[in-house]
């Protein structure tokens, strides 16, 4: 056979076998027999003295041009392999995504925390401070500095928890106005605050009613607060709380501490005033109670009611929650059921 | 109080739809809960006059032939026993709707043709409280002054075309417990003169007032007017009277009773009828009960008085508990010749104190408790025996005995024009300000801005500037009001810092997953000082609700493990919840309240889940993730201690105390078996909880930080295992090897611990992570070796430890 047929044949079935070859191993093999030192290429390289000296060139210049080829092809044969073997992997690294993953605990707010501290950032806007004051309180700053005369119904051992003869569990956070007016120094500026926290009234637990509740209270005192003043800062209230589209109004109502003394309703968002069970088919939803500072209660706290005056308001946190989610029972806040608290998770204050 | 529009027209010219009118008033004076207008949704309800009646045989049903207006009677079965020929009734004709939407048709009853319904008072929309006993198990039948016609529409006869205002008054405005008072309310509101009317009235029979010797203690009764009506006729009050009463939400009694009630409604003044022979022996008095003392009132209630219950006697024994409820033994009834008409004004607290004692608040009590127009007494008195004249045919006998008088002097009350405007935020002109006082009917004097109010009793709410400031802003309208803004100097809202560091801790621990729970403050007096170390002494409440809410909490775990008791009842188990809150003690008469954080782990690391990749919630886990929080705060490990304590309610060996620089803040640990054990939703399931003094370790806390680069030079690792007794704890060998380690040693971190077969008994191996760092330069192993060595020799030394 002449050279030239030999490398024909060397050729093809060189390539047919590193295209057979299905792993890395084989190739290596393959590529030893054809183009190592000691291979079939190598081989006719030294067969060359057999071939006539003109030939030589062109048989030298085929041998190197075949050895490209199948170092070309060996390459491809490669990559080949490799992208197989990735392929392979892959193949077996794959997951169903559709899977659930795992799920760690999932922290939540309380929905009375949701209503209070978007509440009190909103008042902090405003120039508010925040004031805590005690659970614990005396007969004289829940009720005496507040304006309730002694045989005021809550009073009552029958409606508050009294402890002893002067200490009891605070009905209504206006305890904490006392103090602050008390403490409160005008010449370095106006009072603003509000009282956020818990009170408790002697009712026993039902639907509507709960020992247990949270109230705000706020207070704003200077020379020159107003009752308008307190008409424009319920309104922004009741809007920032319960829509920008709601109507307001206000009526006249009685709280010892407070005179004028007002409450406001916000139109009914269920049924946006035409009438339904949520608003009694009245219309209006009752939320929050006001008025300006009585006279009594910044005497009592040393302050000249002929100088200073202001305002007071006070919101019912639960009450705000029961009409904001709709809940019907307000045992619910306090049973701290789950599937009941879990679903506040979404809700940003 | 329920005020009829009909009623209101005697003082007033309405001609405003009663629902605008509603709204008007809640705005100014009082909210009006709600407008009734009875006869709404009902239909083809006309006056029927029973011609013929005969009884069907081998029934209790009657059949009727009623003339209903129309060209022929129509016939009607009727199962009512008080069913006769004669009657003016209701009937239902076909067509007809009554309460409850229920439709009426022509129909057969036992094979007899009926061709509508008599109806009841109760069929027709009527509370069952306001039918006359008379007719509460049978039909209505119209009394012969009705002045009704068959055929005529029931309504008007009834006072069903009225509309009822429901007024729903703050304690301040009990004035307007009176269609008086609502009349004047509504007629400064509407810018009417009400026209109020004043009684007259000539007596017809001889002198009584010295038949009756009267006692009355001035304090009680500070003024008590009595009158005697004789030779009194009971039967049924006039329909106009009637209706007014029943639209009032009151039950027409008798003419008697129905006259006190009337006057009431209309003047605010309670009123009271005795029997006349209940003070036979010519004795009245008024005291305060003695103990012992018994009285069955008139609703059939026996109360055992209590020594600060008002009363009347006969001299010896009770007749009245005064304005609550009459006595059985004084009562008006059918027999009754003579009447005793009372007219007082009661001390208003001590009523409503034996109103409240007893359960038995009633229409003159609560009137009592928030107010009585003391100007009215005298009036109501004389109203009540003229209406006596007329509906009972009785004689007025001449006198009144006047037990006490004492007077009340309108409140005069001096302010100036610009104090009004200045705390409404208006600009009202003196005009405008006098007009208002003219609608409310006040005297006014103006002298420059100087105003003087006398301000009738019949409004006792009003005494100070403040009170007037209302009275002119309601009725100027809080509507007109303008809306502003406080302009105030600049003021800087805020947290305090303990605050802001509370809120930090609790949006941390919401991070790591826990979800926020609320729980009562009160408590059992066991649950109060459970997980607690060291209790104080307890606050506990007066006259608790019941005894499992008698006792302020001294921890927030009681609530947190009641939270778990409800959830695993409720089947579930995974629970991560915190509370932050207050605890409270008390040391002798002084009380504390201190802010504490509590959290409760039960169930697993992660929910179930397919890949079976979870952990159970251990002691260790809970632990690190309030290590996590510590960091978070700036609490450096270093500083914190955990030591096996003993605490009521908790696992004996599966509690530490938590110290920080050796101030106790806390505890962390698994509840209890006792605990657990007991409560069935509870039995079987390790609860593993800790609770901090967030007031201590806020203290702690500083503000800022310098921060430093990031070390550029490698540390080094190496290991340490130790063979050591097994009582020999973690923290003395990490102490140990800390003291001995070096300025280099950074970090000690345990990462084995075993105990078992393959070591000798009482002994356990741990392996330590130790590694050294040097900030300035690149470490030597030399160094590292050294210090390996220093701490090794210690270990042994000290601790008799072995280097394994």
């Amino acid at each position: 056979m002449d050279l030239f047929e030999k490398l024909n044949k060397l050729r093809e079935q060189g390539i047919e076998r590193i295209n057979q070859a299905d792993t890395q191993k084989k190739l290596d093999e393959i590529r030893v027999e054809l183009i190592g030192r000691k291979g079939q290429l190598t081989e006719i390289l030294h067969s060359m003295k057999d071939v006539a000296p003109e030939n030589r060139p062109k048989v030298g210049q085929q041998v190197n041009q075949l050895r490209d080829l199948f170092q070309s092809s060996f390459d491809d044969a490669k990559e080949k392999l490799v992208q197989a073997l990735i392929a392979k992997r892959l193949e077996e690294e794959k997951i169903d995504v559709t899977l659930p993953g795992r799920q760690a605990h999932l922290g939540s707010k309380h929905p009375m925390y949701v209503i209070l501290d978007d509440l009190e950032r909103f008042f902090i806007g405003m120039g508010y401070k925040v004031v805590q004051g005690p659970e614990i309180e005396t007969d004289h700053y829940c009720f005496e500095m507040m304006n309730l005369p002694k045989d005021h119904p809550a009073r009552d051992m029958q409606a508050t928890f009294y402890i002893d003869d002067e200490n009891l569990l605070r009905t209504q956070t206006s305890g904490d106005q006392a103090r602050v007016l008390e403490k409160h120094d005008f010449l370095k500026g106006p009072l603003k605050m509000v009282g956020p926290g818990k009170v408790y009234r002697r009712d026993d637990d039902d639907a509507t009613h709960s020992h247990q509740f949270m109230q705000m209270e706020g207070l704003v005192v200077d020379k020159n607060v107003t009752m308008s003043d307190l008409k424009g800062t319920l309104e922004l209230i009741a809007k920032h709380e319960f829509g920008q589209d709601r109507k307001t109004r206000l009526r006249p109502s009685y709280f010892p501490f407070t005179e004028p003394s007002v409450e406001m309703d916000v139109s009914c968002f269920n049924c946006d005033g035409k009438g339904c069970p949520i608003c009694k088919y009245t219309g209006w939803i009752e939320v929050l109670g006001a008025g300006m500072v009585h006279p009594n209660v910044l005497e009592n706290a040393g302050i000249d009611s002929t100088v200073y005056g202001g305002f007071a308001f006070g919101l019912g946190i639960d009450r705000f929650a029961i009409l904001k989610y709709g809940v019907s029972d307000i045992r619910d806040f306090y049973t701290n059921d789950v599937r009941f608290l879990e679903q506040f998770r979404k809700e940003e204050d | 109080m329920l005020v009829s529009y009909n009623w209101l027209q005697d003082f007033l010219d309405l001609n405003e739809d009663p629902k605008d009118l509603a709204e008007k008033i809640t705005r100014t004076g009082v909210e009006i809960a709600s407008v009734d207008h009875p006869q709404e949704g009902l239909k083809k309800l006309v006056v029927g006059h029973i011609l013929e009646c005969e009884a069907v045989e081998g029934t209790h049903l009657h059949k009727c032939m009623v003339d209903v207006g129309e060209e022929e009677p129509i016939q009607i079965v009727c199962g009512a026993p008080n069913v006769a020929a004669g009657e003016d009734v209701i009937v239902a004709l076909h067509g007809a709707r009554i309460a409850g939407n229920e439709k009426i048709k022509r129909g057969k009853i036992r094979g007899i043709k009926s061709n509508g319904m008599i109806c009841g008072l109760q069929e027709i929309g009527f509370a069952d409280k306001l039918v006359p006993a008379k007719y509460a198990d049978g039909i209505w039948v119209f009394p012969k002054d009705s002045d009704v016609k068959p055929g005529d529409d029931v309504y008007e006869a009834l006072g069903m075309d009225d509309y009822i205002l429901d007024f729903d008054i703050t304690p301040n405005r009990a004035d307007t417990l009176s269609m008086e008072g609502a009349a004047y309310e509504v007629g400064a509101i509407i810018d009417q003169k009400p026209k109020i009317e004043e009684v007259t009235l000539k007596d017809d029979g001889a002198d009584w007032t010295s038949d009756l010797e009267t006692v009355v203690d001035d304090n009680l009764a500070p003024k008590f007017y009595l009158r005697k009506i004789s030779n009194v006729q009971i039967g049924e009050s006039p329909m106009w009277m009637q209706r007014r009463l029943w639209n009032a939400g009151i039950r027409p009694i008798n003419n008697v009773v129905d006259v006190t009630n009337y006057v009431m409604l209309l003047t605010g003044q309670p009123m009271h009828a005795y029997d006349a022979k209940a003070f036979a022996n010519g004795k009245l008095e008024v005291r305060k009960a003695n103990s012992g003392e018994k009285l069955t009132l008139l609703n059939g209630k026996e109360v055992d008085l209590d020594t600060n219950d008002i009363i009347i006697s006969d001299g010896q024994k009770p007749v009245m508990m005064a304005g609550v409820m009459g006595g059985l033994n004084s009562e008006v009834t059918a027999d009754t010749t003579d009447v005793i008409l009372e007219s007082a004004i009661f001390n208003g607290t001590l009523v409503r104190k034996a109103a409240l004692r007893h359960a038995n608040r009633t229409e003159a009590s609560s009137r009592y408790e928030k107010g009585i127009n003391w100007d009215n007494t005298e009036k109501a008195l004389n109203l009540a025996a003229l209406l006596l004249r007329d509906n009972a045919s009785a004689n007025i006998e001449a006198g009144i005995i006047k037990a006490t008088d004492q007077q009340r002097k309108p409140a005069v009350i001096k302010t100036t024009i610009s104090y009004i405007n200045k705390v409404l935020g208006t600009d009202l002109s003196k005009d405008e300000m006098v007009k208002i006082f003219d609608r409310l009917n006040f005297d006014v004097v103006v002298d420059g801005d100087d105003l003087t109010v006398t301000v009738p009793n019949r409004r006792w709410d009003i005494s100070i500037p403040a009170d007037l400031v209302e009275e002119v802003g309601r009725i100027y309208g809080y509507d007109n009001l303008e809306s502003t803004q406080p302009l105030l100097d600049e003021t800087h809202g805020g947290y305090s810092k303990q605050e802001t560091a509370m809120r930090r801790i609790k949006s941390i621990v919401q991070g790591q997953g826990l979800m926020e729970a609320i729980s009562y403050s009160l408590t059992s007096p066991e649950k109060a000082i459970r997980y607690t170390k060291n209790p104080k002494e307890v606050v506990e409440v007066a006259m608790p609700l019941n005894s499992s809410r008698s006792t302020m909490r001294e921890n927030l775990l009681t609530g947190l493990v009641d939270a778990a008791s409800y959830n695993m009842a409720r089947k579930q188990k995974e629970l991560a919840l915190f509370e932050q809150g207050r605890v409270y003690d008390r040391e002798g008469g002084s009380f504390n309240e201190h802010e504490h954080l509590a959290a409760l782990y039960s169930g697993h690391t992660f929910a179930n889940n397919w890949q079976h990749e979870t952990q159970k919630i251990d002691f260790f886990f809970v632990k690190g993730q309030l290590t996590n929080l510590f960091n978070s705060l700036g609490i450096k490990d270093n500083d914190v201690e955990y030591k096996a304590e003993v605490v009521e309610g908790m696992h004996p060996t599966r509690t530490a105390a938590i110290y920080i620089n050796n101030q106790y803040v806390g505890l962390i640990g698994m509840i209890a078996h006792n605990i657990t054990v007991q409560d069935k939703a509870l039995r079987g399931s390790e609860i593993y909880v800790y609770e901090l003094d967030l007031d201590t370790i806020i203290s702690m806390l500083t503000k800022g930080m310098k921060a430093k680069t990031a070390p550029k030079f490698p540390a080094i690792e190496r290991d340490l295992s130790v063979l050591v007794n097994s009582d020999i704890t973690n923290a003395q060998i990490i102490n140990q090897i800390k003291q001995s380690g070096g300025k280099y040693l950074v970090k000690v971190q345990v990462i084995d611990v075993y105990a078992g077969a393959q070591i000798e008994k009482g002994k356990k191996s741990l392996a330590y992570s130790l590694t050294f760092l040097n900030e300035k330069d690149t470490l030597t192993d030399e160094v590292v070796t050294k210090a390996m060595d220093q701490i090794e020799a210690d270990l042994k030394e000290k601790l008799k430890i072995k280097i394994r």
